[in-house]
């Protein structure tokens, strides 16, 4: 009855469609569906929460979204990739942490962000779009009750301008799926301008929003007579002193300070000269003086010019004192005052050490026994290689102790000799030591008599020597035995 | 409803072959929207009033010591050689991580279909928000030079002539982050639209209805726009899904990627990120357990609710633990001194009480959720959840600054010690964070009432189901 007399009163506006209110989903629904199956199209339903199968009921389509959404995404990870190969691989090139310039692997991150950026503006806006919001007016609104429709109702509504659209037939429709009200929804009359003032506001805030822009933009163009306003002044100005500046900071009024006491620089060893070049430098200090200056630019300051000289020297040495060991003892020519004794204290250790890294450096041509029929000299022997010239053997006797001195034997270690190497960056400085103790430990090894052998030990010495022996006797008289059953095979 | 609830309003109990309720009581929908938008539309009461105080308090503490920060110079922070990372770093770190329960209960457990979020995912987006917010202030003004700080953004620069360097995780963090803020921006509002047309259409005051009616954009509850909203909104779920996992792997590049012992390890990324969910969890916890009590929101967010987050926080903690289990077992199992000397010296060296502050609050403590008694008691929960959080911030002060502090060089070793603007500016983020919580709370609907009566439609029509079987073929 209500319901009639405010249709009746509002005869003569505009209607827009029919709505029905209900108050539970189930209703709805079923309502839904009648209205489905009564061949209506332009219907909707308005649900203060989603409503599952309410799409089928009322006949509504799937959505284009998650295309819309795929290409933004997509889009998004081609805007990412270019960007950062133009700006990072063609634009701006500069290399960073080893990577290349076009290093995909480190390009993902903000490619996969940007994608996800953009695939999220793509779902929300799009939303937006496709539903046609925002939208402030709507006819529906114009129905006091339907407030309630986010709230606890649900409503059914029916366009007026679908095809089949009936006023009557629509309200008896409604009224059989059990609604209680029923009413005629209006074209909202209300004014569609927006106010004046709104407008107003909005150019204002518009233009204030501008002058901050403009004054920064007319600050860079302009020329100005005064010096420029340092809001952070002391970082526009350092207080970091330069070189010999006076400061009243220190006692002694230098900027500049001197080193702490104990101060290792770059190029400064904590070994002597003596150990480092082998060669004994205060004897050399008498008779070379330039040597011994050159010496310590080459060891102590890294000098690889000075470096490159004193091994000139040492080569040209070599070369000299093998011309001449033919015609006369070789001690005539060598000059240099090499350092007679090994400075690290020689012991089991050290000889140890000396024995691993002989084996490891020096044996491959010199031999395990130092007799120089190492592997790489059998192998060279057995090609006849041209140019091989076979490693020295340790025993000979101008490498004893007396003609050929340790430092000299350290030096041809380190820095090498004839067709050697130097071994100076392989072995450390106090291994090539330990070797030099080693090959006077082999030296001694060969030709040593029983008498050199400490008596608590030489029992067992003994024992060891009668043991090889036996064995070696053993293996002889196999090998008869062995050739007397071959001939006997053979007969 | 014909489900029987024992013991008035409890439904943690076990029932085999039914789902709990999720709202309780003789609950409708209006009585849902009453319950949400009351919490906005009357008075607010003492206590929000003297919380907002002293959040505002604080916040205003933090602009004054940006001001003071910018105006002298980073150097009046703790950062000094060789810990130039410190103190904003840590609370950065921290703030990210707590951001990560909110997108992990509003999109992962969306795309699982686990409807007990709804009763609290919209509190916790609205803490990621303001999570982020918090973060996005430390690296901001940790540049030095914070009005420069857009240099970071790829833009055409007159001045410089250059591009950012897109190979560094720092810029990656960059990207990162404000996608993650945007994304979540719009998750939350999109969310929040339906709600805002509820609160429009409640408002008796025409401004209030006004503003209310521009921010829902003319939501009108029409189905087609329903479907095409909740398309939008799994969309958006299965994008912000693996973006929040990216987010704080991305973080914890900044550290992996780097050549310092303690940093340098490739479990950084799963072991951000489950540190990140356990204390956003922590963090939604410290804030839901008050909040249900003052706002009567206890029908809609039950202790079953509460009961499912501490199950999660025992499972993340514990994970967090094996991490902590894994990266000594791998300082031990690569042999590499520098590392194992990192992690012992986190240990047992000068910041060993950080070290098992850390493990106590993180590893052990999470542990009672064991006990179902502890999981549903607010208090102990309540209590846990602020030592979790406690624990995580140790967490990242462990990783930063003890890593820092004990290099390659023992030359280079140092004891970082903050200064008061340090403490002044996490204690400030603080009120940065519950200023704009406290302001959600009165302004913003503090539930997702669509979802929740979504839900109590699903749970009447199940109840319906169970209880009139013989009714249950009518109309289906």
């Amino acid at each position: 009855m209500d319901q009639k007399t405010m249709s009746e009163t509002k005869i003569e506006t505009t209607v827009h469609g029919m709505m029905a209110e209900f108050t539970t989903v189930d209703s709805l629904l079923s309502a839904c569906r009648r209205v489905r199956d009564a061949g209506y199209t332009k219907t909707d339903a308005y649900t203060p929460f989603p409503v599952h199968g309410i799409d089928k009921a009322l006949g509504i389509k799937p959505t284009a979204l998650p295309w819309i959404c795929l290409i933004a995404g997509a889009t998004g990870t081609c805007i990412a990739l270019a960007m950062q190969i133009w700006m990072n691989s063609i634009d701006y090139k500069y290399i960073i942490s080893g990577k290349p310039y076009l290093s995909l692997p480190a390009f993902i991150p903000v490619a996969f962000e940007l994608t996800i950026l953009l695939a999220s503006f793509g779902a929300f806006f799009g939303m937006w779009a496709l539903n046609g919001l925002p939208k402030f007016s709507n006819p529906m609104f114009t129905d006091p009750r339907f407030d309630r429709a986010t709230d606890d109702r649900f409503f059914l509504y029916v366009d007026a301008s679908d095809e089949r659209y009936d006023a009557a037939g629509v309200r008896s429709l409604m009224a059989d799926t059990g609604s209680d009200y029923i009413n005629e929804v209006v074209e909202d009359d209300s004014p569609k301008e927006v106010p004046k003032p709104v407008f107003l506001i909005w150019g204002l805030a518009v233009a204030a929003s501008l002058v901050p822009l403009i004054c920064i933009l007319t600050m860079r163009v302009t020329n100005s007579s005064r010096p420029r306003f340092h809001i952070f002044f002391d970082m526009d100005f350092s207080p970091a002193k330069d070189a010999q500046q006076v400061t009243s900071l220190f006692a002694d009024n230098r900027a500049m300070r001197s080193d702490v006491p104990g101060t290792v620089a770059r190029g400064q060893m904590e070994e002597s000269l003596d150990m480092l070049s082998g060669i004994d430098v205060e004897a050399l200090t008498l008779s070379d003086p330039p040597r011994v200056e050159r010496l310590v630019r080459a060891y102590m300051q890294a000098d690889d010019e000075a470096k490159a000289e004193e091994q000139e020297t040492l080569e040209k040495e070599a070369e000299e004192a093998a011309e001449v060991t033919e015609a006369a003892p070789a001690s005539v020519m060598d000059t240099t005052p090499w350092v007679e004794n090994n400075p690290l204290t020689v012991d089991a250790e050290l000889l140890a050490i000396g024995q691993q890294q002989f084996a490891i450096y020096c044996s491959v041509c010199h031999g395990m026994d130092g007799y120089g029929n190492g592997l790489v000299n059998q192998r060279a022997q057995s090609i006849s290689a041209p140019t091989w010239v076979p490693p020295a053997s340790m025993h000979q006797e101008t490498l004893y102790a007396d003609k050929y001195p340790d430092g000299k034997l350290f030096s041809t270690i380190s820095n090498g000799i004839r067709k050697m190497p130097g071994y100076a960056g392989q072995i450390k400085l106090k291994d090539r030591w330990a070797i030099v103790a080693y090959v006077r430990a082999l030296q001694k090894s060969q030709n040593a008599s029983l008498d050199l052998v400490p008596d608590a030990k030489k029992a067992a010495v003994e024992k060891a020597v009668e043991e090889a022996k036996a064995e070696l006797k053993r293996q002889a008289e196999e090998a008869e035995k062995a050739a007397a059953a071959r001939q006997q095979a053979q007969q | 409803m014909s489900l029987a609830i024992p013991n008035g309003l409890d439904n943690t109990v076990e029932r085999p072959g039914e789902r709990a309720p999720l709202v309780l009581g003789e609950t409708t929908y209006h009585d849902i929207t009453e319950a949400v938008c009351k919490v906005a539309e009357r008075p607010p009461s003492k206590g929000w009033i003297g919380g907002f105080l002293v959040a505002f308090a604080l916040l205003q503490m933090l602009g004054l010591l940006i001001v003071y920060l910018i105006y002298t110079g980073v150097g009046v922070w703790g950062n000094r050689a060789p810990i130039f990372w410190g103190w904003p770093i840590v609370n950065f770190v921290f703030w990210v991580g707590i951001g990560h329960a909110g997108t992990l209960i509003s999109a992962i457990l969306f795309l699982f279909r686990q409807e007990w979020r709804t009763s609290i995912n919209r509190a916790a987006e609205a803490m990621t928000i303001f999570a982020v917010a918090c973060a996005g202030t430390f690296p901001g003004i940790h540049v030095g030079r914070a009005w420069l700080a857009f240099w970071l953004a790829p833009y055409p620069s007159l001045n410089l002539w250059m591009w950012p360097q897109f190979r560094s995780p720092l810029l990656w963090d960059v990207f990162a982050v404000s996608t993650y803020g945007t994304v979540s921006l719009l998750f939350w509002y999109m969310g929040m639209v339906p709600d805002l047309a509820t609160f429009r259409d409640r408002s008796k005051n025409k401004y209030r209805r006004m503003a209310y009616g521009i921010l829902c954009l003319g939501w009108s509850g029409s189905s087609r726009h329903w479907m095409r909203y909740e398309k939008a909104y799994a969309i958006l779920a299965a994008l912000a899904a693996p973006l929040v996992l990216s987010v704080h792997t991305i973080v914890s590049f900044d550290f992996a990627v780097s050549q310092v012992p303690g940093w340098h390890t490739t479990i950084f990324p799963p072991y951000f990120v489950a540190g990140a969910i356990f204390s956003g969890f922590a963090m939604v916890l410290t804030l839901m357990v008050p909040a249900r009590q003052m706002l009567n929101l206890e029908k809609l967010i039950t202790i079953r609710h509460l009961e499912n987050m501490c199950k999660i926080i025992l499972a993340t903690g514990s994970i967090v633990g094996l991490a902590y289990g894994t990266e000594f077992f791998i300082a031990w199992y690569g042999q590499v001194p520098a590392e194992q000397f990192a992690f012992l010296n986190r240990a047992f060296g000068p910041y060993a009480w950080a070290y098992w502050t850390m493990i106590s609050c993180n590893v052990i403590s999470p542990q009672i959720f064991w006990f179902k008694k502890a999981r549903t008691t607010p208090w102990i929960i309540v209590v846990v959840s602020i030592f979790v959080n406690i624990g995580m911030w140790f967490e990242r002060f462990v990783i930063v600054i003890s890593s820092l502090s004990r290099d390659y060089l023992p030359s280079a070793w140092a004891y970082f010690t903050p200064t008061w603007v340090d403490w002044g500016m996490l204690i400030g983020s603080f009120g940065l964070f519950f200023t704009l919580f406290l302001l959600f709370c009165r302004t913003l609907p503090v539930i997702n009432m669509a979802e929740v009566k979504a839900t109590l439609a699903k749970q009447e029509h199940m109840a319906h189901l169970h209880g009139h079987g013989e009714e249950a073929g009518e109309g289906h």
